[in-house]
């Protein structure tokens, strides 16, 4: 086996592992968080945020490292982030967390994963016919705050700043889960 | 579940977020951005073509990723295998039914099982039309300062909150 499949196999049972370890492979610990009780994984997802785009900043200036912007479809991205926010409010799982949560051994994982295999491949069958209908006509690009803000390490301190308020706010107005 | 003598076995969120930093950018460095729902259309790649390869070969969205000999599908398939190992070493058992979902609509596993089918459908759905999920779009998108990511991450948590509202109304902050 390459490397590649080796790297990827590593990182996956090191980030299945860590996302079990904060709750987030459990959907009554998710249902919790989105319905404000308890701020631990909405804090956890955004901090890891936060200092990876430090970090990333950090690699690009030594020359490390791939990236890749998803370009931004104004109807696509919305339509699918609503669409995405139903289906993850109802079962408690997003596509990563199914496949930590069915080998953690929960039987309503397995649904959600088998249910995303059937949604991917309804997908992939209208491709041609939805790509060019609801992306392609507003797709306006990779757009970045770096470039709306000029300058990368810019653009980082403002999100930075942004996100820390984000994730103090969590801590007041979600409910205790754990402390820090 | 437990008592108050007890410490949670779950990790706190500070050190836990430091962790996952530090695979995010291992993977940033040695891959690339990090991303799960592609590994769903890996699988399904790495499926399908070995009953029906024309079908894969004229599909664009079976082109523009690779099967399941990649890192793609590495990846999900060892989030599974760190999902086993970290449920064989927690004090925690699992369970098929959430408990706040239990409560709500009660102990029937056709009923919970069909609602994660349908859940699960919906988000991979989706998250192929914006072109990512939570890791793939929102956690990555946002770490390299991608507008689609942070869009999509306001929209997804908003419309998650409002869901899980009406899903399990009665029982949100400030009722038990």
């Amino acid at each position: 086996m390459s490397a590649e499949i080796w790297l990827g196999l590593l990182s996956g049972i090191a980030f299945g592992f860590v996302i079990q370890r904060i709750g987030a492979t459990n959907a009554d610990k998710m249902a919790r968080a989105h319905l404000m009780m308890e701020g631990d994984i909405p804090r956890f997802m955004l901090t890891a945020v936060l200092l990876s785009s430090v970090g990333l900043l950090g690699l690009q200036a030594v020359g490390v490292g791939r990236t890749l912007i998803i370009p931004t479809s104004l109807v696509a991205t919305s339509v699918a982030g609503i669409l995405f926010g139903l289906g993850w409010g109802l079962c408690g799982y997003c596509p990563g967390t199914t496949w930590a949560a069915a080998g953690e051994g929960r039987m309503d994982a397995v649904f959600a994963l088998v249910g995303g295999l059937a949604g991917a491949a309804l997908f992939a069958q209208l491709h041609e016919f939805l790509i060019p209908l609801l992306h392609a006509p507003t797709n306006v690009g990779q757009i970045t705050l770096s470039g709306w803000f000029g300058s990368k390490p810019l653009a980082v301190a403002v999100f930075v700043v942004v996100f820390g308020i984000c994730i103090w706010a969590i801590g007041i107005l979600w409910g205790r889960g754990e402390d820090v | 579940m437990q008592n108050n003598n007890t410490p949670s076995p779950y990790w706190k969120w500070l050190p836990a977020a430091f962790a996952l930093a530090g695979i995010i950018l291992f993977v940033f460095a040695t891959y690339g951005p990090p991303a799960s729902s592609s590994g769903f259309v890996s699988t399904l790649k790495g499926a399908i073509q070995t009953v029906a390869p024309d079908y894969v070969d004229a599909k664009a969205h079976y082109r523009m990723l690779p099967d399941t000999g990649s890192w793609l599908f590495a990846f999900v398939l060892g989030m599974a295998i760190g999902g086993f190992i970290a449920g064989r070493t927690f004090s925690i058992p699992v369970r098929d039914i959430p408990e706040i979902w239990e409560k709500r609509f009660g102990s029937s596993k056709v009923k919970r099982f069909a609602a994660a089918f349908a859940g699960g459908f919906i988000i991979l759905f989706a998250s192929r039309l914006a072109g990512g999920c939570t890791l793939g779009l929102f956690i990555s998108g946002s770490t390299q300062l991608a507008v689609s990511g942070l869009y999509f991450g306001v929209l997804i948590f908003g419309f998650a909150m409002l869901t899980a509202h009406f899903v399990y109304s009665g029982i949100g902050k400030g009722g038990k």
